[in-house]
């Protein structure tokens, strides 16, 4: 590797960052080992494997992992690597099982990951084969911890524990669950995939963008208005407009949301109010969680509505829609993000209906918003090769925020988020604890 | 069930015309047109998974109604969108047509049909599957009460997907 930790700091300037952040695979690789292998990063929910010998496959950076339950109910993540030659050994997306087989020469494994069966094992006889030896089984990896189902795991050792890593975060998942009268949300059938032609750190710098939405989405709100206008007179706002109007919201709009910004590179947008606050109520919903909660307490959760709370590096939450995207690096220019949808347990299922034809509308590759926003990732992840400039910036109201405890609130227009990001980049690949 | 009837190779033939048809409007981008062969209730359906039975507790690539079909022929090539500023070209061909259902008097049938499409959006990618056409006659057309395709790679890593398939 020809980047020096010395290099790598002079690649963020405190209202710029150079384009090697983007387009260089050197940085990409540092990325996986200094930020990825280090940070908490999101793998699954436990819902996901609700059940004894249930697992998913993912991945932690480009670490490839399997999320499985084990017959005693703990779960585990594991690399999903053949202890043997390094095969993969789960292929499928999901699955159940009693073990984990590698297909190759037949090593078997336990949920847990320790080594199970050896064929024809005679072979290893006084050869120093240790089968307790952890290089011989699916390692799990360094630490792992959820927090409401929402499991987390690290691939280093020492760092902030998960509660202290997530900081104001935390509250946009419990939001999110305490959504539900019971207090508890499951993820529903397969994920959204959208292969996107750019680094994933663009995907991440837009969550929080709100300066894009009024042009990029610009020609969604009017087709929407167009349409809507049209309608007979009375007819109510169907609620496919109530999703996608808000995108092509004023700047003064997303100004007053604000963005929120602390630790570690994580952020939000507005607090009590988001571009999903006037969503009309769905029959049933309130009269079940007023039952559970009484009415006091039922505001209290309703009235936090954030916008694209951002774990960063990995994870993107909206609590008041109960969709979840998944940043998953694969190149330096090449992130494949995917939309997991929740059931708020206890709801009514047209809760359910309306988180998923909110990712359908926005999220979906097919939908006429997210291919706006995949478009300038990839017209940036091209252009940027240009030798005319070597700096991207973002000083937008750099130096108009405000502290309030570890939370920074900057005008929702503000570059903040992603300078807060680099700050945590920064941090990560020199080597200082984030 | 489908009910045997003489004039079943003629309404075929009849049915094969409409499909043709229908594809003709995707692969000449008149998405205002290719609308208006849907009924009032009809439905574009795009699921993500093999089998999959139900398009709204669970995630579809598409599942649009006419509103939705009309706010996309309005998007559809439009100046201020990044992602429609290139060529979007289209060719389908659409075979092995089957009736598969057909009520009693005749007015509603369901037919699959088998359909690769090449389109041209950015870079060329080679679509496949089966078709499920539920068809109404109205006056003396039929209309598609909805469209289903399923992609043979629906739960694939999808890049973007500006046109109906
Ligand atoms: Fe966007």
């Amino acid at each position: 590797m020809s980047y020096s930790v010395g290099r790598l700091d002079k690649l963020v300037e405190k209202n710029r960052v150079h384009r090697d952040v983007y387009t260089n695979p050197e940085v990409f690789d540092l990325e996986m080992e200094r930020l990825w292998g280090r940070a908490w990063v999101y793998v699954g929910h436990e819902s996901q494997v609700s059940q004894a010998g249930e697992f998913i496959t993912t991945s932690i950076g480009t670490e490839p992992v399997v999320l499985s339950r084990d017959k005693f109910g703990q779960v585990h993540v594991l690399y999903n690597r053949c202890g043997h030659k390094g095969a993969k050994v789960a292929a499928h997306k999901t699955g159940k099982t009693s073990m984990f087989r590698c297909p190759y020469h037949g090593w078997s494994y336990h949920l847990d990951g320790k080594l199970n069966v050896v064929p024809h094992d005679r072979g290893y006889d006084d050869t120093g084969f240790d089968r307790e030896d952890p290089q011989f089984s699916m390692q799990p990896v360094a630490r792992v911890a959820s927090h409401r189902g929402f499991v987390f795991a690290s691939l280093a050792g020492d760092g902030p524990d998960l509660k202290t890593f997530l900081g104001a975060t935390i509250a946009t998942i419990d939001n999110m669950c305490d959504r539900s009268p019971v207090g508890k949300v499951e993820v529903v059938g397969s994920s959204l995939p959208y292969m996107h032609d750019c680094n994933w750190k663009m995907f991440i710098e837009n969550l929080n963008d709100a300066v894009h939405p009024m042009v990029a989405h610009a020609s969604v709100g009017h087709a929407t208005r167009k349409v809507v206008d049209g309608l007979p007179e009375g007819a109510p706002t169907p609620g496919e407009a109530e999703i996608i109007s808000p995108f092509g919201g004023s700047y003064e709009f997303f100004d007053s949301l604000g963005c929120r910004t602390m630790p570690f590179g994580h952020s939000f947008m507005g607090g009590k109010g988001s571009i999903h606050s006037s969503y009309s109520e769905i029959p049933g919903y309130m009269e079940s969680m007023v039952a559970s909660y009484g009415q006091k307490k039922v505001d209290e959760i309703l009235s936090q509505n954030r916008h694209n709370t951002t774990v960063y590096p990995s994870f993107t939450l909206k609590d008041a829609v109960q969709v979840a995207r998944v940043c998953r690096p694969i190149a330096v220019d090449k992130t494949l993000i995917e939309s997991w949808h929740f059931r708020l347990v206890g709801a009514p299922e047209e809760m359910l209906h309306r988180t998923i034809t909110y990712s359908r509308l926005i999220n979906s590759p097919a939908s006429m918003v997210g291919p706006d926003d995949w478009d300038c990732y990839e017209r940036m992840q091209n252009s940027l090769q240009s030798e005319s400039a070597h700096w991207v910036d973002m000083r937008r109201f750099i130096g108009q925020e405000k502290l309030e405890g570890d939370v920074t609130v900057s005008p929702g227009t503000s570059d903040q988020a992603s300078r807060n990001q680099y700050k945590a980049w920064s941090a990560y690949m020199t080597g200082e604890v984030a | 069930m489908l009910t045997a009837s003489k004039n079943e190779a003629s309404d075929l033939r009849e049915i094969e015309a409409f499909l043709y048809r229908e594809a003709d409007l995707l692969d000449a981008g008149n998405l205002r047109a290719w609308r208006d062969l849907f009924t009032e209730d009809g439905t574009y359906w795009l699921p993500i998974s093999p089998d999959q039975d139900d398009p709204l507790g669970h995630i579809s690539i598409i599942y649009e109604d006419k509103m939705m079909m009309a706010i996309r022929a309005e998007n559809f090539g439009h100046r201020l969108a990044a992602s429609m500023q290139y060529a979007v070209r289209s060719s389908h061909i659409v075979a092995n047509t089957r009736l598969q259902e057909r009520s009693a008097d005749g007015s509603e049938i369901v037919v699959k049909s088998n359909f690769q499409a090449v389109i041209y959006y950015r870079t060329q990618s080679v679509y496949a599957g089966t078709c499920t056409h539920k068809l109404r006659r109205e006056e003396s057309d039929w209309r598609i009460v909805q469209k289903r395709v399923d992609l043979i790679n629906c739960d694939a890593d999808h890049k973007s997907i500006v046109i109906y398939i």
